[in-house]
């Protein structure tokens, strides 16, 4: 059943307008932009680039928010989801994994490709990429958590992005500093377990 | 759910508001002579000092505010009470202007002290994320039409907050000392003067007097809202 939940988010999101190319050409694109606000002397492009892939990843995921259980909520299928024999934990597990997969892997992927782009050296691409993998786990949990408490509420995604960003900011401080994974690693356990509850709240609440 | 309430305490208390209110102004005027006229002023900084007999009590209440609506959010899981739903309800705007105050009071001390409006100083930015958190809690609260829904998830939220609160000082904290090349003068003043520390708490007591009168009157408007809403809808 878990399998089957996660195969049907995953087909979803490849079929609509959230799969990897979309993902991660807006990713790039954001990356992009970093040349042209600032002048492109080394240093300068190096640390804005570190600090705007967290900008980015947290854009990614909150232009989903409207989305992660939303759109199941709208067309029923959450009904049938909830109707089904299948515990809420289950249910969330799945949702993270879908939602890491669709938001997160693909600008993990992409990260150490263009980051020579930028000026990173071999040593500092790793230590950001591992942290990308590290502190994505936990801020994709807080937005499902969030998502699933508000599911309710349509077209609020300012209002679900003000709950969203200060809960955001531990991720972003530990996230540009080099080898800080482990840090990140407990931020996102944290996150994972309290999203956990959250969000098996958010779906008793609608589920009744 | 809101049929549970029982608006005899709120009544009850409602009496009490002018005795309140004349009490925190007497309070007021006690301090303020105390703190504008009666104190000495500091040693180093002159007269600019005095901006903290408003600046630390509103901090102070700012942070003991959101403790109290995590403390109501947790009791509303407990208890399931409805009066304790609206007491987080009518005491976020409170504790929003607190900090508010404390922000913009720091800001005005700044400036002369610091030489500058503002600092990403650890204690200031934590500041304003508690500002933000506050105003997610309110904005909540604002968007949910129906209001027993938006109970049962701003009870969540505001235990979420809470568990945040530690971690944001934590992090915000170690960012500062990391980044920031030592800080401007920290305004640590652990051995006060007793003709300071008069001033001061008495100050506190009249901003606890104020809080307590305003969160009472917002109480009972919202109750009264809620019965009204009752009425309208059966």
């Amino acid at each position: 059943m878990f399998k089957n939940l996660l195969l049907r988010d995953l087909r979803l999101a490849y079929y609509s307008s959230s799969n990897f190319i979309y993902i991660g050409s807006f990713f790039i694109l954001v990356t992009i932009l970093i040349p042209f606000v600032i002048n492109t002397e080394t240093e300068g492009l190096k640390s804005v680039f570190q600090g705007l892939i967290w900008v980015g990843l947290a854009l990614a995921l909150l232009l989903a928010l409207d989305r992660i259980f939303s759109s199941d909520f709208d067309d029923g299928n959450l009904d049938i989801i909830l109707r089904m024999e299948v515990s809420y934990e289950k249910i969330y597990l799945s949702k993270l994994l879908s939602v890491w997969i669709t938001y997160c892997l693909p600008i993990v992927i992409i990260v150490p490709l263009i980051s020579t782009a930028f000026n990173l050296t071999i040593n500092e691409t790793i230590f950001i990429t591992i942290n990308l993998f590290c502190g994505s786990f936990g801020m994709a949990a807080t937005a499902i958590g969030i998502n699933a408490l508000l599911m309710g509420l349509k077209r609020m995604i300012y209002l679900k992005s003000i709950i969203v960003i200060p809960l955001y900011i531990p991720f972003m401080i530990f996230g540009v500093e080099q080898g800080s994974w482990p840090v990140l690693s407990a931020l996102s356990m944290i996150a994972v377990v309290v999203a956990s509850f959250a969000t098996s709240y958010g779906l008793r609440l609608y589920g009744e | 759910m809101i049929s549970k309430i029982r608006p005899a305490i709120i009544e009850k208390a409602d009496g009490y508001i002018p005795l309140l209110l004349s009490f925190t102004i007497i309070t007021f005027f006690v301090g303020l002579y105390f703190s504008l006229i009666e104190s000495p002023a500091d040693y180093i900084q002159g007269d600019s000092m005095r901006i903290m007999y408003i600046h630390v009590p509103s901090a102070w209440f700012s942070l003991m505010i959101y403790t109290l609506i995590a403390l109501s959010s947790v009791f509303w899981f407990i208890l399931r009470n409805p009066l304790l739903s609206l007491a987080g309800r009518s005491l976020a705007p409170i504790g929003a202007m607190f900090t508010f105050l404390a922000l913009i009071t720091g800001s005005i001390w700044g400036k002369p002290t610091w030489g500058t409006w503002w600092a990403w100083d650890a204690r200031l930015t934590s500041m304003l994320i508690l500002f933000f958190l506050y105003l997610a809690y309110i904005l909540l609260w604002h968007s949910i039409s129906n209001k027993d829904n938006a109970s049962k998830i701003a009870a969540a939220l505001g235990i979420i907050g809470f568990i945040n609160i530690p971690i944001i000082k934590f992090s915000v904290d170690w960012w500062n000392t990391l980044h920031q090349p030592a800080t401007i003068s920290k305004l640590s003043t652990p051995s006060i003067d007793v003709s300071m520390l008069i001033p001061l708490l008495i100050m506190t007591l009249a901003f606890g007097l104020f809080l307590i009168s305003l969160f009472i009157i917002r109480i009972r408007i919202l109750s009264l809202e809620l019965r009204i809403n009752r009425k309208m809808t059966y």
